[in-house]
């Protein structure tokens, strides 16, 4: 299985969360900035993929994933995210065109770059019997 | 006064809990219906019910925490509760994580289910932000034992004006299609006394109920009496502040002999603070 085959059903639930047509979501659109998406939506989100792929995903599973390996000193300073640490997130969220990333961006903007492929392979992750950390 | 839990009868803190509405003639949420019987606005039921599932949250977590509305998947409206009756709330949480409360609930009279409210989410925010936790403590340890009297309860309620449901304005009003209204939060709204005391907001009961109204007008430009049977997919993205002018849009979908559907969108600013959607059915018989 990959993302392709549970995208259909992701758009359908996010374009049912954000108000918009399904036609309307593009794939690696971002939620927040193109969807408006507000923090109600990311738990409204969550809830309903879970309900639907009836898995579990862990609140703040991303942040943790993307920094994994680095202390939390090493991944950001005062709120804003260090080098290694900005690399350590592209490289975890690889579907975000690389041009959404900026240097020293605060770590309370992460949420900015999910696009509905990232539920996705939060979604196919967790079908597939969890997160990275519990896999390795 | 914005409590609706007269009284909490069994409780298992996070999980279960059972209580009371006891529906009074002073209330300021009654109205007569279309039969001429007093009865409690159906979201106010809806509002005890999302309270009940507040104090089970709060007790489970030691008053650090305060559930807001957030997501309402379902509200299905089945009947009534009139004057006199004890309305039984029923509220089962399904899950609480670090960020939020997810429950489905139920309210009968008379062993008659009059409300339900279905995939719930409530987001979980600091409660020192919207209540001071001592009096909360206290007044629930009041409605957990003998529950607060009828006389506190009707004193209470009976002495406030009646909530004023319309919306200061109609902008735009075209019979069975569309209609945007726009009502701006004085500050001096009688609920926002306890809807928080720290942070004064308007409650979504309140809106949604102001929204079916509206609906209801628009369709019943059409001749014929429709009542709001459901609403779905209701969420609020943000908090409604004294001051703030909100500009409802409604907007019917679908209309047939026997039912509707409209959607709804409010707005502050031209930020998006709540959608959703409700059904109509036409009233067959008198009572509803």
């Amino acid at each position: 299985m990959n993302t392709d085959t549970i995208y259909p059903k992701v758009r359908e639930i996010i374009a049912d969360v954000l108000a918009f047509d399904e036609e309307e979501i593009q794939r690696d659109g971002s939620l927040v900035d193109d969807y408006s998406a507000e923090s109600i939506d990311f738990l409204d989100l969550v809830y309903q993929l879970e309900r639907e792929f009836k898995i579990k995903i862990p609140r703040g599973m991303i942040e943790q994933e993307a920094r994994r390996g680095l202390s939390d000193e090493d991944f950001a300073e005062h709120g804003r995210l260090t080098d290694k640490g900005l690399e350590h997130l592209k490289e975890y969220l690889s579907e975000v065109p690389e041009d959404r990333f900026t240097p020293k961006m605060q770590v309370s903007l992460i949420p900015t770059l999910f696009t509905p492929e990232t539920f996705c392979k939060i979604v196919l992750r967790e079908m597939e019997g969890g997160g990275q950390a519990e896999s390795d | 006064m914005f409590h609706f839990v007269d009284q909490i009868v069994e409780l298992d803190p996070g999980r279960n809990a059972l209580g009371i509405k006891r529906v009074m003639s002073g209330d300021t949420f009654v109205r007569p219906n279309a039969g001429g019987e007093t009865t409690l606005l159906s979201c106010i039921i809806g509002e005890a019910l999302g309270q009940l599932g507040a104090w089970s949250v709060m007790v489970a977590q030691d008053f650090a925490v305060r559930p807001v509305a957030g997501v309402v998947g379902e509200v299905a409206i089945t009947g009534e509760a009139a004057v006199g009756d004890s309305i039984l709330l029923d509220t089962t949480i399904d899950s609480v994580t670090d960020d939020a409360v997810f429950y489905h609930a139920a309210a009968s009279v008379d062993g008659a289910t009059v409300l339900r409210l279905e995939n719930a989410l409530g987001p979980l925010l600091p409660m020192e932000q919207f209540n001071d936790p001592k009096e909360l403590r206290e007044r629930f340890a009041r409605i957990r034992n003998s529950g607060v009297s009828t006389v506190e309860t009707q004193t209470g309620e009976g002495t406030a004006a009646p909530f004023d449901l319309s919306f200061d304005e109609i902008l735009s009003f075209e019979g069975c299609k569309e209609a945007t209204a726009v009502r701006t939060l004085s500050g001096s709204e009688a609920f926002l006394r306890d809807h928080f005391p720290r942070k004064p907001v308007l409650p979504l009961s309140l809106l949604l109920e102001s929204l079916l109204q509206l609906g209801q007008k628009l369709l019943e430009d059409g001749g014929s009496r429709y009542v709001p049977t459901r609403a779905r997919k209701v969420k609020m993205s943000r908090f409604v502040e004294p001051g703030s002018s909100l500009v409802a849009k409604v907007q019917v979908t679908e209309r047939s002999a026997d039912n509707a559907l409209m959607k709804f969108r409010c707005e502050v600013e031209g930020e998006r603070v709540c959608v959703g959607e409700a059904e109509y059915s036409t009233v067959v018989g008198e009572n509803r």
